[in-house]
């Protein structure tokens, strides 16, 4: 690690240390400010959200939260949006996890064309995916259901199984599965009951990183769904068109509801965060 | 007495068994296969047929006319196309650029030797992983004219995103915000992860902290520099949801970014058509953003 540091007198040391404490308070101040202040109008009644000028101080009420709890649309949109998420996890997982240990593992044929296909379908704009597969599934009257969007949403979340997965599969030891072929296993019970259990923190990562992109996105799902089945992206889409109306309290609240899972999640991947971000990029 | 039991022979795999296990890669990447063509092969073949034919929604798939490139002589025609063009590029550019700068700026000073420097970088990631609808709504209400807390910070009343002068530099900086910091850990990752030799000589052989800076750190850094440009760069290409919120294209088409023009087309007017001539625009000039930066990277890995 090439950590940079100050090189002087002692009293250059400290005005040094001094200034970028300053500086990193400053970022950190600028960077989170739009965050915390729309938390804060999510606290405050109406009255005190237009009060001129701001209240910096206030008594906070909860009375946003509760009204959004007893919207009718927006624990449906919750709903939706678990359901959709979590589909497309389990969709890219199933069916991206055993590529990636072959990407890992074989040389195949086909290999190089997967690969690119792969990286063309993380990289491409989705726009352009979405206005063909928008009239193919209308014409077969898959629009408008949850699985349209899941099997929408595995043209992100697909390429990051396979990438992420298969940098964790590379890391392990080839002799673990070479034993446990010697021992008479065959190469599914090798990959089912060898590599799996040792892969369960890529299958952590993979999924949390995944799960955080499906549950941000908003334009397949915009046009992919209805009032029924539409998620919370869209809904907050919703309220928010056109004028931003006079609800500021109602709209931070549910704000702040949409993104508090994200937030913990990724939180707990953080660590992984790097690696998902990168993927395609680094590893060519 | 007992005689211990000779440890038991490894099941013999029948024929069947062994035919099975040698198509174990076939059958691990099938899946993966099937639902890459499906999902987007065949979507994006069609689309490319698409933009060929005058298709109607009521019409079915394969019931269109045949127009040539009508579709695209159309799109190359519209000014607002062409302004689109323009105004995606730019867009990019401003955008990747900020975020480059804001981000390494950010990286090197979680880099220094400090301590609880880990706390900064703990809250600083905060706004990547923020819903980008949400983001962009909360946005909206800090540039409110009449009741932003901006406009009352910087005490005038300026309709940011009513305007075609600010409102592309509002849209602008809300996509800053959000994806410096992706841009920071990023580098953050890879100053971590350079050698300490090269600084441990300059150290002894007296550098200041700049010379160290611009003479080793920097072009040591430069493979995740590149790194980061191409994923912005991609990204902020096909920037919609912040956008879409914000000001849907508008006003005066002072936000129309390709993305935008290409939901414009297809999903208000459904000109499924010219929305995948448009769509096949795009993907031509991502492509090509790809193999560019891919090139270069290439390159430099070379030397």
């Amino acid at each position: 690690m090439a950590a940079l540091n100050y090189v002087g007198s002692r009293r250059g040391k400290i005005l040094f240390a001094g200034s970028v404490y300053a500086a990193l308070i400053g970022l950190t101040c600028a960077f989170l400010f739009p965050l915390l202040w729309i938390v804060g109008l999510s606290l405050k009644t109406r009255l005190q959200v237009f009060a001129k000028p701001p209240l910096f101080v206030w008594w906070p009420t909860m009375e946003n939260y509760a009204a959004v709890f007893e919207r009718a649309d927006f624990p449906a949109a919750f709903l939706n949006s678990l359901l959709v998420s979590t589909g497309a996890v389990t969709l890219s997982l199933a069916v991206g996890v055993p590529a990636a240990y072959a990407f890992a593992r074989f040389a195949f044929f086909g290999r190089g064309f997967l690969f690119f296909g792969l990286l063309a379908m993380r990289m491409l704009p989705p726009i352009a995916v979405l206005v063909p597969m928008y009239v193919l599934f209308s014409k077969i009257g898959l629009t408008t259901t949850r699985l349209s969007v899941i099997l929408a949403y595995s043209t992100f979340s697909l390429p990051l199984v396979v990438w992420i997965m298969r940098g964790f599969f590379e890391d392990l030891p080839k002799e673990l599965e070479e034993s446990a072929w010697v021992d008479g296993a065959s190469r599914y019970q090798a990959f089912f009951y060898v590599v799996l259990p040792l892969i369960r923190p890529g299958l952590v990562a993979a999924s949390i990183l995944c799960l955080q992109l499906a549950w941000n996105d908003f334009l397949f799902s915009a046009v992919l769904t209805n009032n029924a089945t539409r998620t919370l992206p869209v809904l907050m889409a919703a309220f928010s068109g056109g004028d931003t109306g006079v609800d500021w309290g109602g709209m931070t609240a549910s704000g702040v509801l949409v993104i508090l899972p994200v937030i913990i999640f990724s939180f707990l991947a953080q660590r992984h965060l790097v690696a998902g971000l990168s993927s395609g990029a680094v590893k060519g | 007495m007992a005689v211990t039991a000779a440890p038991t022979a490894p099941p013999r795999a029948s024929p069947r068994g062994l035919w099975l296990d040698r198509q174990f890669i076939r059958i691990a990447v099938l899946p993966t296969t099937l639902l890459m063509t499906f999902i987007f092969g065949l979507p994006l073949i069609f689309s490319g047929y698409l933009s060929f034919q005058g298709w109607e929604p009521q019409l079915g798939l394969f019931d269109g006319k045949y127009v040539g490139l009508q579709n695209y002589e159309d799109l190359l025609s519209d000014p607002d196309f062409i302004g689109s063009i323009r105004l995606t590029l730019t867009y990019t550019f401003i955008t990747v650029a900020s975020e480059l700068a804001l981000g390494l700026g950010i990286a090197l000073l979680l880099n220094i030797d400090l301590p609880y420097i880990a706390i900064f970088r703990t809250f600083l990631v905060v706004p990547m992983m923020i819903t980008p609808v949400v983001a962009a709504f909360c946005w909206k209400l800090l540039l409110d004219p009449d009741h932003g807390v901006i406009n009352w910070m910087i005490g005038e009343h300026i309709v940011w995103l009513g305007r075609p002068d600010t409102a592309l530099f509002a849209v602008a900086l809300v996509n800053i915000w959000q994806n410096a910091p992706y841009v920071s850990i990023l580098l953050l990752a890879g100053l971590r992860s350079l050698p300490h030799e090269p600084v441990e000589a300059a150290l002894i052989d007296g550098a200041s902290t700049w010379q160290m800076f611009w003479h080793i750190t920097l072009p040591l850094l430069r493979p995740y520099i590149l790194v980061a440009l191409l994923l912005r760069t991609i990204f902020e290409f096909r920037a919609f949801d912040n956008i879409y919120v914000l000001t849907s294209g508008g006003p005066a088409n002072a936000t129309m970014t390709l993305s935008q023009f290409t939901y414009q087309a297809s999903f208000v007017r459904f000109d499924m058509s010219l929305g995948s001539a448009a769509s096949w625009t795009m993907l031509a000039m991502s492509m090509v953003l790809c193999l560019f930066f891919m090139s270069t990277v290439r390159r430099r890995d070379a030397n």
